[in-house]
């Protein structure tokens, strides 16, 4: 079965680059506080993406991420390991992750970075005292219709003959190239390490398999041990001298490279290995039990019941009464599902108390289980037909042996304990045979007492197995069916042979039962969310908007309607608007995105912003949780990092500069968002130099932007505006960052597109803020409608100043513009027929003028008669009329009549 | 009757790929979780035939859900979703009584050859 990779395409690409934005905002808020958190969840953002470009075939990104994850996992053991040129090696491999997933997005293969490869490999080498592994890749083409999945399987199969016949060779190259970089030495063993789905990450990393072991444990083992441990040993195998026959993969391979013996990684094993005998038994229930749910389960399930029971005697009861599982009981339970299975297995496990009672009850509840299971699973029949007697023994063995008295068709095995020699093979094409061998291991000392094991637990676990072949020796009462039970549930394992050894009584080292305590949850659960395209939240409120308009214009058809049908209607039209409206509101919610989603990035930036311009910034972010629509956040990305850089990069003084106007060293930059009932106030405030009023008040001027006068009559808040106009600076060094005057006008523009406006406040010497005031969301303006000719067109209110009648006529003129006067200045005067190639009427005596906040002052527009304030839904244009300069949008009046809104300084500049 | 599946995983992408390959192995996806936490809850609530535990996740990693669920449920069948590197990590599974293990990345036929083998189906 091939599967389709491309319809994750969409999935990968926003769930990687969440990720990956997430882990370059950890990685700086580590870097700056050193939570324990931000590493865990850095390693999480690394590992997720590492999985999912492997399995849509991605190998370039999911080495990479491999990479990072390694290098987060080292910080993780020791924090002291991060420094700044970590931080900025993590960062721009985050940064070529995002560029990858990109390339991804756009159809074209993500490219293959190795230098950066080379430097994290180098990296995780000397941080590791390892060289990095093998990433395992998926045979995916993602980009090309037609990808072939069996094509990927093959190449394993491949890889698995060669990793064992050519493992000298393999290990040889291996180290040739791990050795010099790290990252091509990944680079050919990720090469054999996907192309062997399992023995290969063996062969070609376990180059420990170079010596004699490596024939045989090459084949599937190492890839265990192997990624941490093994993908070390293939340059320790090329030295030859470590192999060490088998002492341990990971502790020779490491020896081989670093010197450092014994990864963390064999030290885990260790350890857990100590624990496993102890908490085998604790689980043991568990396991058994879980088999349990199948139908033909149940035997087994109750095999390993009665297991404990019969053999560990008091001990046992006690377990089952701590665990409060009790084992036949979950059995019955789960399986069946059924009130009456649970409640025979209740008492086994509840009771717990007379060693007596566990092994009365144990056959009660199994058989429980057995019934309930019929009516879920349909055993019932399937214990009728023949071909299933070898449930039904297993049955009998079970209920005979966890009664422990004699059952027809059973006599040897009830009481007494039997030794079997086992032979196992694990399945070649496993990929983790140690990790496989480990769960059998843990199936059959649920049984009785492991006596011979061979390799032991401790290669097993290392994955050096070689042929994948175990032996051993279990003392149980279960017989020769009850093992084969145990293990008939586990996958990529052949039981070979059972036969029966030498047979002793019982005795059994009795483990005390591991405490099982629970801990205690941290974190919230997740709130309860999906995903939905921003598109589609578009057109939800595009359609509601529509039914508002269809509401609206009901009203109107009403309105002529004769008074014996009117109220009826209107009461109809009334709930249908309030209806409309709920939702409007239900739609404009859901489209509320908080601001953290922007502002999320202004720590990276700042970091990157100052390490470039060698300043200290402290920047504090607050408020970020306040809601904003999701429209004008997409906005407000690019503007509000414009003004960020401007805060750091002329705002701010160097170091030596604040220590000479006695400041601290470390400039500060504060963004503060709050809410003032419809709208949402950003504030953006550094603590540097300031702006200088009179110097952007020059600069205008020199550059003809404004006259000597009308710049003398400026307040100083209208001079720091100027620095909106485009080609005012007053910045000395235009930089590569960012230069005053360049795209502040751009900054301008967007924050009054989506209704808001900016102030700019500065006092020299203390630092200047920018203010942006936005409405919480785009959709629903007010607008001012006024009529030219015969048209209609929509002014937002929050642009427009005021209105006023004059006699165009008797205006005074300079040059070629009237002048009205409004307060105590003169307006520049635009006929609105004429901005927008209306034809109107020429007309005499009165007319109105709307007052307008333009980019450069303040305007007057001539139209033909003001209609009044209406709130309406803003929808956007669509292709070509949005390339029009000067139109914002369109709405459609309750008449069924469509308005264009006007963006005035855009029409003036066009 | 289709079994029922709950599939654990922090990632979307990770859950839908695993939800296809049950779908296309004839089994029925009951219900999802993001993180162990939600993983114990859903367990609870669905009470599946089995889970698919992710490792690394936030909030509570797979290997304590896993040690929950079995906890509350001695007989649940829960696979762990394991990738190369983390064995000592499924071992700790395999421990806290998970009963197998699957290895990204995944292939459809090999996950539905576990799932198959752990329900006796195969």
């Amino acid at each position: 079965m091939t599967m389709d990779m491309s319809r994750y395409l969409g999935l990968f690409i926003s769930e990687a680059s969440e990720h990956l934005e997430a882990l370059g905002r950890d990685l700086v808020q580590l870097e700056r506080e050193g939570s324990s958190s931000a590493v865990d969840s850095m390693f999480r953002h690394a590992h997720s993406v590492k999985g999912m470009a492997s399995s849509m075939g991605f190998e370039p990104i999911a080495i990479l991420a491999h990479r990072v994850e390694d290098l987060v996992d080292a910080v993780r053991q020791d924090r002291g390991r991060l420094d700044r040129d970590l931080v900025d090696l993590l960062l721009s491999a985050s940064d070529t992750l995002l560029a990858q997933v990109r390339a991804v997005a756009e159809g074209r293969p993500p490219e293959d970075p190795a230098a950066l490869l080379a430097q994290l490999g180098a990296r995780v080498t000397a941080m590791t005292g390892h060289a990095p592994s093998a990433t395992r890749v998926a045979k995916v083409t993602v980009l090309k219709s037609d990808g072939d999945g069996t094509g990927g399987d093959d190449p394993g199969g491949g890889g698995g003959a060669s990793g064992s016949g050519s493992s000298g060779a393999g290990g040889a190259s291996g180290a040739g190239s791990s050795g010099t970089g790290g990252s091509s030495g990944s680079g050919a063993a990720g090469a054999g390490g996907t192309s062997g789905t399992s023995p290969s990450g063996t062969g070609g990393s376990s180059g420990s398999g170079v010596s004699g072991p490596g024939g045989t444990s090459g084949t599937s083992p190492s890839g265990t041990g192997g990624s941490s441990g093994s993908g070390v040993s293939g340059p320790g195998g090329t030295s030859g001298t470590s192999p060490s026959g088998t002492g341990g993969s990971s502790g020779s391979g490491a020896a081989g490279v670093g010197g450092t013996s014994g990864t963390s990684l064999s030290g885990t094993s260790g350890s857990s290995g100590a624990d496993s005998s102890g908490s085998a038994r604790g689980h043991g229930p568990g396991a058994s039990g879980a088999s349990g749910v199948s139908g033909e389960g149940v035997s087994p399930g109750a095999v390993g019941a009665e297991s404990r029971g019969a053999s560990v005697g008091p001990v046992s009861t006690g377990e089952a009464g701590i665990s409060g599982t009790g084992p036949p009981a979950a059995s019955g339970v789960s399986s069946g599902s059924g009130d009456g299975a649970s409640a025979s297995g209740a008492p086994g496990s509840g009771a717990g108390v007379p060693p007596a009672a566990p092994r009365l009850s144990a056959p009660d509840a199994s058989t429980g289980g057995t019934g309930a299971s019929s009516g879920n699973l349909a055993t019932g029949p399937v214990l009728a037909d023949p071909a299933s007697s070898r449930v039904v023994s297993e049955l009998g063995h079970a209920l005979k042996a966890a009664s422990s008295g004699p059952l027809p068709g059973d006599a040897p095995e009830g009481r007494s304990t039997q030794r079997w020699a086992v032979r196992l093979r694990i399945a070649p094409t496993c990929q983790v045979p140690g990790v496989r061998a480990f769960l059998v291991h843990k199936r059959l000392t649920n049984l009785g007492t492991l006596l011979d094991l061979r390799p032991a637990l401790e290669e097993l676990k290392a994955g050096r197995i070689p042929d994948g072949y175990i032996q051993l020796e279990l003392e149980t009462s279960v017989g020769d069916t009850g093992i084969h039970a145990s293990l008939k549930n586990v996958a990529e394992v052949e039981v070979v042979s059972v036969k029966p050894a030498i047979a002793l009584p019982i005795a059994l080292p009795v483990a005390p039962p591991a405490a099982e305590g629970a801990r205690g949850a941290t974190g919230d659960s997740s709130s309860r969310t999906v995903r939905v395209r921003t598109e589609l939240l578009d057109y939800f409120l595009d359609t509601v908007g529509e039914l508002m308009l269809a509401t609206a214009r009901l009203r109107e058809v009403g309105k002529v309607l004769p008074e014996t049908v009117r109220p009826a209607l209107e009461e109809g039209v009334y709930r249908l608007h309030t209806l409309v409206k709920d939702l409007h509101d239900k739609v404009m919610t859901a489209r509320m995105t908080p601001l953290s989603l922007i502002t999320d990035r202004l720590p990276r930036a700042a970091r990157d912003i100052a390490r470039r311009k060698e300043r200290e910034v402290d920047l504090v972010i607050t408020g970020a949780e306040i809601e904003l629509d999701r429209a004008i956040l997409d906005e407000l990305a690019d503007p509000l990092l414009h003004l960020l850089r401007n805060c750091i990069d002329h705002g701010l003084e160097s170091p030596e500069e604040r220590l000479a106007a006695k400041k601290g060293p470390r400039g500060r930059v504060l963004v503060a968002v709050k809410r003032a009932r419809d709208r949402v106030i950003i504030e953006l405030e550094d603590d540097g130099r300031g702006m200088n009023p009179a110097k952007l008040k020059a600069a205008a001027v020199a550059r003809g932007l404004l006259t000597p006068e009308a710049a003398a009559r400026m307040t100083d808040r209208e001079a720091f505006m100027l620095s909106c106009l485009p080609g005012v600076s007053t910045a000395k060094d235009v930089t590569d960052i960012s230069g005053r005057g360049v795209g502040m006008d751009a900054v301008k523009r967007v924050v009054e597109n989506v209704g808001g406006t900016l102030e700019i406040d500065s006092e020299p010497g203390r630092g200047t803020r920018f203010t942006l005031r936005l409405p919480l969301t785009v959709a629903v303006v007010h607008l001012l409608l006024v009529e030219v000719g015969e048209e209609v067109f929509g002014l937002p209110i929050a642009k427009v100043v005021g209105a006023t009648e004059a006699d165009g006529d008797a205006l005074s003129r300079s040059r070629e513009t009237a002048l009205l006067p409004h307060g105590n200045s003169l307006l520049p005067v635009h006929a609105l027929d004429m901005l927008v190639g209306v034809p109107a009427p020429a007309r005499q005596g009165l007319r109105p003028f709307v007052v307008m906040e333009g980019d450069a002052g303040r305007v007057a527009l001539g139209v033909d008669r003001l209609l009044g304030q209406e709130e309406v839904v803003l929808k956007p244009l669509s292709r070509p009329l949005d390339l029009l300069p000067g139109l914002s949008g369109v709405t459609i009046l309750g008449s069924g009549r469509p308005v264009f809104i006007l963006d005035v300084p855009r029409l003036l500049s066009a | 009757m289709a079994k029922r599946v709950l599939v654990v995983d922090d990632a979307i992408f990770m859950r839908n790929m695993i939800k296809d390959i049950f779908a296309s192995g004839g089994f029925e996806v009951v219900g999802e979780a993001a993180n162990g936490l939600e993983a114990v809850e859903k367990y609870k609530e669905f009470k599946p035939d089995l889970t698919t535990m992710d490792i690394v996740m936030p909030f509570k990693s797979g290997i304590e859900a896993t040690r929950e669920i079995i906890k509350h449920d001695s007989s649940a069948v829960v696979i762990m979703c394991s990738a190369l590197g983390q064995e000592s990590l499924v071992m700790e599974a395999i421990e806290a009584g998970a009963s197998d293990f699957i290895v990204k990345p995944f292939r459809a036929e090999d996950v539905l050859a576990v799932v198959k083998k752990v329900l006796g189906e195969a």
